[in-house]
């Protein structure tokens, strides 16, 4: 049994590492472009900030692929012909394949800005984009940050870190409003608008980049104002690496669609990570839900699946944590006002000065938001999981969530297996 | 694959909370109680007694489950499990205190502190590691050796599965163990 996997990160890794475990035998060739050590993309924004030095963003290095036996294929993937079972090799290069993992992730969305020098607006995505930003970055200059999503938040405080004043142009109301709440989104943007160095411009957007005059940029924004700035960048969101898959037969959406085990249109392909497109747990239809832990878990399912160990995938969830001026910001499943509107909602008694708010529609759980809230997020996202309703979360948990038994506690709803007297 | 470790027995436990202040204590950088809560970094318990239904105390630890969310969810691959084998334990030089284990967690038994260290963050993932330094020593781990009523025992685990066995036995067809 040949297994190829298209792309070794997140979702690639962990398949890999997976493939192994359940089928020791079997041949298993990795293909991706990029060199090794494989990073973690997330921390580019700690390397930013500098809180971690680049080299220690390595998750997995040459000894890591080979301790598994994986066959390395250092190329691109450019074409993959279903009905033979290969995969082309941008070198002309084929490699057959019995199982193949789809996990080549996602390229940046592009800005949508024009303008002579929109070329020169940054991405944030990779190495390649943090030593790009690196570059640029002077302390004391002025950026720019396009984008109110987490990857602008952090690209934020990163360029702040570095000595940089920044403009955040956020094209809707408020900061994060995609990943959090009203309550928590507006606290966001108090903090930013309080922050020095901090310009935030929200329901703006730049619509041109040309050559400065001051300084080596100059943005035009749909307000009519026109700022300076020596660094621009963007964090839009990403776009699935599918245009190699065009012509392959696959279902393909804004990504590869794959079931509830994975695998896609054809049953020896399975997609996993940044590129699946797979059943939202929450909202029901087929979403990327592009973060860490997402990809990994499904590289996992995926090759399980792969080596004929059946493992169903219960579905994507929206999940995210990140430290906001010093607190810890979590969110899970939709807590964000667009997707909630008529929910019920409860809020937690926390200790002071935190918030954990949990989001309810027809009386099941579908998201939990917390601001410095005691650390029980992934508790509620298990009970997203398990579909609990309003009426399995007690009001011994909900006046105590600092102190109070996890819901896997004897009597509590997530126990799974109770213990016999 | 563990061979043994921790039980938790809830039903014996009466909430003394002893298992926290030794947990805190092998974890400190003296070991020793009195010198303990004068360090610094104060060593936090990795052992939580939670308030359960009907108040009934619940000790809750890491499950060192397998596979473990927590780990999955890890970006920086601070959570090991290269130290121990069995166990999962955070490294506290490679963790960026970002959450993500937090948000991945059922069980609510990771908590964020200071950590001696890696004294330069303000807050690090902090749960239970086993006591593997201890029980390589031939010692159990600190919670086992504080609780006084049974509600923490540290067992081999295949025979921990038999007592279940039995006792289904037992409930199933008035079989005794």
């Amino acid at each position: 049994m040949r297994y190829v996997v298209v792309g070794l990160h997140a979702a690639g890794r962990r398949a890999c590492a997976f493939l192994r475990r359940a089928d020791p035998a079997a041949e298993i060739v990795g293909v991706d472009p990029a060199p090794l050590p494989v990073y973690s993309r997330p921390l580019i924004s700690y390397a930013l900030a500098g809180e971690m030095p680049p080299e220690a963003m390595t998750v997995a290095d040459d000894a890591f692929f080979q301790s598994l036996g994986v066959t390395l294929a250092r190329e691109r993937a450019v074409a993959l012909d279903v009905g033979r079972g290969r995969v082309g090799l941008a070198s002309g290069r084929e490699i057959a394949f019995d199982r193949l993992l789809l996990a080549c992730g996602a390229g940046p969305r592009p800005a949508g800005v024009e303008g002579p020098l929109c070329h020169e607006v940054c991405f944030f995505r990779g190495r390649t984009d943090l030593a790009r930003i690196m570059d640029r970055v002077q302390p004391g200059g002025v950026a720019a940050v396009l984008g109110g999503g987490l990857v602008g938040f952090k690209l934020t405080m990163g360029l702040l870190a570095r000595g940089m004043s920044v403009h955040l142009i956020v094209a809707s109301p408020r900061p994060l409003a995609l990943n959090v709440d009203e309550y928590v989104g507006d606290w966001v943007g108090r903090r930013l608008a309080e922050a020095p160095g901090v310009t935030l411009h929200t329901s703006t957007s730049v619509h041109e980049v040309e050559a400065g005059v001051a300084r080596p940029l100059g943005l035009l924004l749909n307000t009519g104002e026109r700022l300076e700035v020596d660094l621009a960048a963007a964090g839009k969101g990403v776009v699935p690496r599918i245009q190699w898959l065009a012509d392959s037969g696959l279902d393909l959406d804004q990504g590869v669609l794959a079931d509830g085990y994975l695998r896609t249109a054809d049953e020896r392909i399975y997609a996993a990570g940044d590129v699946a497109q797979v059943p939202d747990m929450v909202h029901g239809d087929a979403r990327i839900n592009a973060v860490w832990p997402v990809a990994v878990e499904q590289g996992r399912v995926a090759a399980l699946n792969m080596a004929g160990v059946r493992a169903a995938y219960p579905g994507t969830l929206a999940q995210n944590a990140i430290p906001v001026f010093g607190s810890r910001l979590i969110s899970v499943g939709a807590v964000n006002p667009a997707f909630t509107a008529g929910a019920e909602s409860v809020e937690a008694d926390g200790p002071r000065g935190s918030y954990l708010k949990l989001v309810f529609r027809d009386h099941r759980l579908i998201g939990a938001v917390g601001l410095d809230a005691p650390p029980r997020l992934g508790e509620l996202a298990f009970a997203i999981r398990r579909g609990l309703v309003r009426r399995d979360i007690p009001d011994w948990w909900l006046h105590n969530p600092k102190n109070a038994a996890p819901l896997a506690a004897p009597g509590g709803a997530l126990t799974g297996n109770a213990r016999l007297g | 694959m563990l061979k043994k470790t921790v039980i938790v027995r809830p039903e014996l436990c009466v909430g003394c909370m002893q298992c926290m202040i030794r947990c805190a204590e092998a974890h400190s950088h003296t070991k020793a109680l009195a010198s303990a809560i004068r360090e610094d970094i104060l060593a936090k318990p990795r052992i939580h007694i939670g308030v359960g239904p009907q108040n009934k105390p619940f000790p809750n630890k890491c499950r060192h489950c397998e596979p473990a969310p927590c780990q999955e969810a890890c970006m920086p691959a601070a959570i090991r499990s290269d130290i121990a084998e069995g166990l999962k334990i955070v490294d506290p030089a490679r963790c960026i205190g970002c959450g993500m284990c937090a948000m991945a967690c059922p069980y609510y038994v990771i908590r964020f502190y200071r950590d001696k260290n890696a004294p330069e963050r303000p807050g690090v993932a902090v749960k239970c590691d086993g006591c593997h330094d201890r029980v390589a020593a031939g010692d159990v781990p600190a919670c086992v050796e504080a609780c006084k009523t049974g509600a923490l025992t540290f067992e081999d685990v295949n025979l921990y599965l038999k007592e279940g066995t039995n006792r289904l036995a037992h409930a199933a067809y008035g079989v005794r163990s």
